[in-house]
């Protein structure tokens, strides 16, 4: 019955998405001559980001953020003379809408995709850009499922997984943490960081596991679960899903009188979750994150053309999305090209390329040399720097 | 052992409350109302809208306002039930059983993405919060909110007990569920009957919306999603169209994901809650107090 729960909210995106399709009709009628030419006419960029359903929060973060490369690059007269543009589809956190989605970009004729954020909806993409030879520039999603099928025109821009899992462990061990209560939310993204870091505290030496315990999303009461990890005596608990049911969890299992420390990965990196777990019930909660525009350091002229330009201040995954349409530029430029083959070997040849997570080379498998995971806390109502783990 | 009873009792507690209006509209018009769980958000929503407005009033008022708007937003809901009766289902009344069912569907989607049109995507927190004043009984930690909620939703249900079972509307109610033509001869105005019984479910799904509410804190446009399809299993437990089943449905239900998720852990929760829906379904196809077939409501 749970899994037909969730195909009938596909059914739900499906249906959504496609209303969208219907509704841009114009931009399907016109993709017969789309691709016709790789080295003038517009560069065309597409990206896939959550725009309605549960993670619909995070959607005009990384719009805005690739809009505000695109606008700038533009300004500057383009890539080689050609300029950007953008195309922004609703992958709404779902397989099956992303799927959609992604064919409706690979129709439009895109150059390069910059998009992805829920590693659940961008793994069934991959095969559809892959077939299209699209290069992706992912500059969210993180799961290691991404890049274990070695797609060749994958590219990561976010820590993966396994880093994020180090970047855990790591500050577990500062904090002297003995017993690890682990909690996911049973998708791609959330198992991948909750099994790596497992795998670590498995090893020998404090800490150890106490439990791990799996919550289904989208619920309310998580009680059960609650008491499930509490259980095995834990003093540290990590969860690595998003922030709607992070907040509900980090309330009640301080309602369920647990006072150890809690810490959450990068998807419950937002302001809601500390409204929904209650600001005293949050405080000291850590986080591991990638670089967020407040925690950078010379961010703030940046932060400032983000907020003259939205009216809206930037949050997580502005700045990687706009790294991910440099990057894209960048590639395009140095193939002199826009033939998805050269412009892989452009970005496999990338070399200390700055980007705000620091300068950026590939390793074989197409992810960051270097994590760049840090240690936020909630201080008041929002995130601050806590240890940059360097 | 204690704790795993009160949170199983507290959480049925809503199940229940949800699953009255599921089984009260199945027991009337053998109709499954996919849109029932989104009533359920539209109340959430509602009381939202209202704790906002009433901004800090509301706060200092804590319980009371808390009170007073669930008063009104199981009007509002009740009345967005007779609303959606009266245009999604009451045209399809002599129509084929399918189309109502996918009726049912498109009403639900309609609520969802409406709400999302005025509300927007984002998850919303609720304003009043109830947490604190925690007592120990008997090694379980609970909290007087929780007693308050489930006191608020164990009223409700005696209601409704008294309603169906001691007045005019109730036994109306009843011989409808019997055979509507019978009744329509005897001088029932069915419809009427059918339009309070989707009132009256609707209120109640409301009511459990605006305690989620303020007890969980965070609200969004897809919450009724999974509460439909618990309070639609929890109904099939009790028994669908039997209004005591469905509380005890909910109740199960509650026990049933309390326990399964300590004694196998979460992943295994529902595994463990709707096999057991599946025994039932083979060994007890009408619930567990499906034997009253000729009382239903």
């Amino acid at each position: 019955m749970g899994r037909s729960a969730l195909r009938i909210s596909m059914l739900g995106g499906g249906l959504a998405a496609t209303v969208l399709l219907a509704g841009c009709g114009g931009g399907l009628l016109s993709s017969g001559d789309a691709k016709s030419s790789s080295d003038q006419g517009p560069v065309k960029l597409g990206m896939l980001t959550p725009l309605s359903g549960s993670s619909a929060a995070i959607g005009p973060y990384m719009k805005n953020g690739a809009q505000l490369a695109v606008d700038e690059i533009n300004a500057k007269g383009g890539v080689d003379g050609r300029k950007l543009t953008l195309q922004v589809e609703d992958e709404a956190c779902d397989a099956k809408a992303a799927t959609a989605a992604a064919n409706k970009l690979v129709t439009a004729g895109i150059d390069v995709s910059v998009g992805g954020y829920c590693s659940g909806a961008t793994l069934p993409t991959l095969p559809i850009f892959a077939k299209a030879g699209v290069p992706m520039i992912i500059p969210a999603a993180n799961s290691n499922e991404l890049v274990e099928q070695k797609k060749p025109n994958v590219f990561m821009i976010n820590g993966t997984g396994t880093q994020q899992g180090d970047a855990a462990m790591q500050w577990m061990k500062e904090q002297k943490a003995t017993e690890v209560g682990l909690m996911d939310d049973n998708t791609s993204y959330s198992v991948d960081i909750a099994n790596v870091t497992a795998g670590l505290l498995k090893q020998s030496g404090p800490p150890d596991m106490s439990g791990h315990e799996s919550v289904t999303a989208g619920e309310s009461d998580y009680s059960a679960n609650v008491n499930a990890i509490l259980k095995g005596n834990p003093d540290f608990i990590y969860w690595t899903g998003y922030y709607q049911e992070g907040g509900l969890i980090i309330r009640q299992l301080r309602q369920s009188g647990y006072d150890g420390d809690i810490m959450v990965a990068d998807g419950s990196v937002d302001n809601k979750l500390i409204s929904i777990a209650g600001a005293q019930n949050a405080q000291g909660v850590y986080a591991t994150m990638t670089q967020t525009p407040d925690t950078i350091p010379g961010a703030q002229k940046w932060i400032a053309d983000y907020k003259k330009k939205f009216n809206a201040a930037p949050g997580p995954y502005s700045t990687q999305s706009y790294d991910a349409v440099r990057l894209a530029a960048e590639a395009v430029r140095k193939a002199g090209s826009t033939d998805g083959n050269k412009v892989i070997s452009a970005l496999e040849g990338i070399d200390g390329f700055e980007l705000f997570s620091g300068p950026l080379t590939f390793t074989p498998e197409h992810t960051l040399s270097k994590g760049g995971f840090q240690i936020l806390v909630v201080k008041g109502d929002s995130f601050k720097l806590e240890d940059p783990l360097q | 052992m204690t704790q795993l009873l009160w949170n199983g009792l507290f959480v049925g507690s809503f199940y229940a409350l949800v699953a009255l209006g599921y089984s009260m509209v199945y027991g009337i018009i053998k109709l499954l109302n996919f849109a029932h769980g989104d009533i359920y958000m539209v109340g959430a929503f509602i009381g939202f809208g209202l704790l906002t407005m009433a901004g800090s009033l509301a706060t200092s008022a804590g319980f009371v306002s808390l009170l007073v708007v669930l008063v009104i937003v199981m009007l509002a809901t009740g009345t967005t039930g007779l609303l959606l009766e009266r245009v999604a289902y009451r045209p399809l009344r002599g129509a084929p059983r399918l189309s109502v069912l996918i009726t049912a569907v498109g009403a639900s989607f309609a609520l969802e993405y409406g709400m999302r049109l005025i509300a927007g995507p984002n998850p919303e927190v609720y304003p009043v919060r109830l947490s604190g004043h925690t007592l120990h009984v008997l090694g379980a930690r609970i909290t007087l909110e929780q007693i308050g909620l489930v006191g608020i939703a164990v009223l409700l249900m005696v209601g409704l007990q008294w309603l169906v079972m001691g007045t005019g509307t109730g036994r109306a109610m009843r011989a409808i569920s019997q055979d509507p033509k019978a009744s329509l001869y005897m001088g029932i105005n069915v419809n009427a009957v059918i339009a309070r019984t989707f009132f009256i479910g609707s209120a109640l799904a409301g009511a459990a919306g605006v305690m989620a509410g303020a007890y969980y804190g965070k609200i969004d446009f897809l919450m009724g999603f999974i509460m439909g399809l618990k309070a639609f299993t929890a109904a099939v437990i009790g028994g669908i169209g039997n209004i005591r089943g469905a509380m005890l449905g909910g109740l199960t239900l509650g026990m049933l994901e309390s326990f399964g998720t300590a004694w196998l852990g979460g992943e295994w929760r529902d595994v463990f809650a709707f096999g057991f829906l599946i025994l039932f379904l083979t060994l007890r196809p009408t619930g567990i107090l499906g034997e009253r077939v000729t009382e239903r409501v």
